[in-house]
C-alpha cells in the first residue's frame, strides 16, 4: 500500500510538469528556428512538446494566445501589419517598439531577436532577370504586360504583400497572379512556368536553383528581424526557460540563416540534425 | 462579389471533378477488365493504383510541375492529379465485380458460341455493372473533397476559397468554400443513386 502510494505521488509529480509546447510556421527556415528554440530549452533540462509546421502566422498567433504554444519564432514585420493590424513601417527601431509593448499588453514577451532580417524578396530566374536587364523591383514596369506571377495565398492576401507593393512601385500587371501553395512557386518558377514569385530573402534556395532577388530599391517592405515570441509565463512551466531563450540573441546572422536553410532545403538534411550541428559550434 | 466568386468556385469545382471522373472512368474500367483476367499482371497493376493513393497531393504536385504536357501549373496538372486519386475505386470495383460473375453463367454464354467481346459486353459487363457503379460513386464523392488541393497549384475551384480563409484566418471565407463542397457531395451521391437504382432494376 505505501509503495502504491509513493507510485501515485511519483506519477502525480511527473504529470504537473507540463512541456513547453514549442511551434513553428509551415516553412523551413520556420521549422528550423522552432527547432533550435526546442534544443536550447532541452539543453536547459526542459521538457518540450514540438508543434512544427503549423499553417502560417495567423495560426500560431492565435494558438500561443490561446495558451495552446509558449514559444515560436515570429518576424517583425510580420507581427506588426498581419498581427497588430498596423500600418507598416520601415523604421526598424520604431517596428521594434511597437511590436513589444503591443505583444507585452497581450501577455506575450517578444524577443530576444535572433540577429537576422528576413524580408520578402521578389524572385525570378537569373537567365530571366538578364534578358531583360531586372535588378530592382522599379525594373519590374519593362516587363509588366508579359510577366507570369505565382504567389502564395498569404502573400496575396496581406496589406504589406502584393497589393501594397502594386502600388507603391506604380505596377500595372497584365495578368493576375496565379495563386498557389507557397513551397510549389518555387518549382513552378525554377521550370519556368512562371517568371515572378514572392519568397523570403533568406532562402537557401535562391543560390542553388540559378535565382535572384530583385532590389526593394522604394523600401516598400517593412523590416523582418526575427524573433522568439514567448508566453509571459514560460518559466513556470520550466524555470530555466526565459534564461535559454536569452541566451539565443543575435546568434543568427542573414548568411548564417541561407545556410541553414540550404543544408535543409538544398542538401536535403534533417533538420534536428542541422541545429544540433550548428548549436555544437 | 462574394456570391460571384462562390459562383465560379463552385463551376470551377464542378469542371475539375466532371473532367477527372470520366476520364478516370475511361482508364480504370478497361484496367479492371483487363487486370481481372490476369492473375499476376493484374494484381501488379492493382498495387500500383494503391500506391498512387498513398501519395501526398503536394509531393505529387510537385513530381508534376516539371512534367511537359500533363504537368505545368493550373487547372490541368490538378486534373492529372485527381484522375490518379480517383482509379483506385474504380478499378478495384471492376475488378470484384467481374471477378464475382459465375463461371456457370460466363460457361453458358460460351456454349451460345459468343464471341469473347460478345461475352464482355452482353454477359460480363452487366452483372458487373453493380459493383462498378458503386466504384465510380465512391470515386466522384471522394474527388469532391481532394478537388480542393487545385488550389495548391493555381487549379482554381473552392479550395481558392479555404486556402485563402486559412491565410487569412477568415473563417467565413473557409465556410464560403467548404459549405458549397459539401453540397455538391450530397448531390452527387443523390445522382449516382438514382443512377444506381436505375441500373439494377
Amino acid at each position: 500500500m505505501k509503495r502504491l502510494s509513493l507510485l501515485f505521488v511519483v506519477a502525480l509529480a511527473a504529470c504537473s510538469k507540463h512541456p513547453i509546447v514549442v511551434g513553428s510556421k509551415n516553412f523551413t527556415e520556420s521549422d528550423i528556428l522552432g527547432e533550435l528554440v526546442a534544443q536550447k530549452l532541452e539543453a536547459s533540462r526542459c521538457a518540450v512538446d514540438r508543434r512544427l509546421h503549423m499553417g502560417g502566422s495567423l495560426i500560431c498567433d492565435a494558438a500561443i494566445a490561446a495558451g495552446s504554444l509558449d514559444a515560436y519564432v515570429e518576424y517583425s514585420g510580420t507581427a506588426l501589419t498581419a498581427i497588430l493590424h498596423q500600418p507598416a513601417m520601415t523604421d526598424r527601431a520604431a517596428v521594434d517598439r511597437t511590436v513589444t509593448a503591443s505583444y507585452a499588453r497581450r501577455g506575450l514577451r517578444w524577443g530576444p531577436n535572433l540577429g537576422f532580417n528576413n524580408t520578402f524578396a521578389m524572385i525570378v530566374r537569373r537567365d530571366y532577370a538578364q534578358q531583360h536587364g531586372l535588378r530592382a523591383i522599379s525594373d519590374l514596369r519593362k516587363v509588366q504586360s508579359e510577366v507570369r506571377l505565382g504567389f502564395g495565398y498569404e502573400f496575396v492576401e496581406r496589406p504589406d504583400g502584393w497589393p501594397g507593393l502594386v502600388g507603391r512601385y506604380h505596377l500595372n500587371v497584365a495578368a493576375p497572379p496565379k495563386t498557389m501553395d507557397l513551397g510549389l512557386t518555387y518549382k513552378a518558377l525554377a521550370a519556368g512556368e512562371i517568371d515572378l514569385i514572392a519568397g523570403n530573402s533568406t532562402d537557401g534556395l535562391i543560390d542553388s536553383l540559378g535565382l535572384v532577388a530583385l532590389a526593394d530599391d522604394l523600401h516598400y517592405f517593412p523590416p523582418y528581424d526575427a524573433a522568439v515570441v514567448a508566453r509571459n509565463d514560460i518559466d513556470r512551466k520550466c524555470s530555466g526557460a526565459s534564461a535559454a531563450l536569452a541566451s539565443l540573441a543575435n546568434t543568427i546572422d542573414d548568411a548564417t540563416m541561407r545556410r541553414l536553410n540550404y543544408e535543409v532545403d538544398g542538401k536535403k538534411r534533417d533538420v534536428a540534425e542541422v541545429v544540433k550541428e550548428f548549436l555544437r559550434r | 462579389m462574394m456570391t460571384a466568386n462562390i459562383a465560379r468556385a463552385t463551376g470551377e469545382h464542378v469542371m475539375i471533378v466532371a473532367i477527372a471522373v470520366v476520364i478516370a472512368i475511361a482508364i480504370g474500367v478497361p484496367l479492371g477488365v483487363w487486370a481481372a483476367r490476369r492473375a499476376r499482371a493484374g494484381g501488379a497493376a492493382l498495387r500500383v493504383v494503391d500506391a498512387i493513393q498513398t501519395i501526398p497531393s503536394l509531393a505529387l504536385f510537385g513530381f508534376l510541375i516539371p512534367i511537359p504536357f500533363i504537368g505545368g501549373i493550373g487547372m490541368r496538372t490538378a486534373i492529372v492529379a485527381l484522375i490518379l486519386y480517383s482509379l483506385l475505386p474504380v478499378v478495384r470495383n471492376t475488378v470484384t465485380g467481374i471477378r464475382g460473375v459465375e463461371p456457370s453463367v460466363r460457361e453458358a454464354g460460351v456454349a451460345m458460341g459468343f464471341t469473347p467481346r460478345q461475352l464482355l459486353l452482353e454477359v460480363e459487363l452487366p452483372l458487373a455493372m453493380p459493383s462498378i457503379v458503386a466504384g465510380i460513386r465512391i470515386a466522384t464523392v471522394t474527388a469532391i473533397g481532394v478537388a480542393t488541393i487545385a488550389a495548391a497549384i493555381g487549379g482554381g475551384g473552392l479550395g481558392t476559397l479555404i486556402f485563402r480563409g486559412v491565410a487569412m484566418v477568415d473563417t467565413r471565407l473557409i465556410f464560403a468554400g467548404a459549405l458549397p463542397a459539401a453540397a455538391l457531395a450530397l448531390i452527387a451521391d443523390a445522382v449516382m443513386t438514382m443512377i444506381e437504382r436505375r441500373l439494377i432494376r
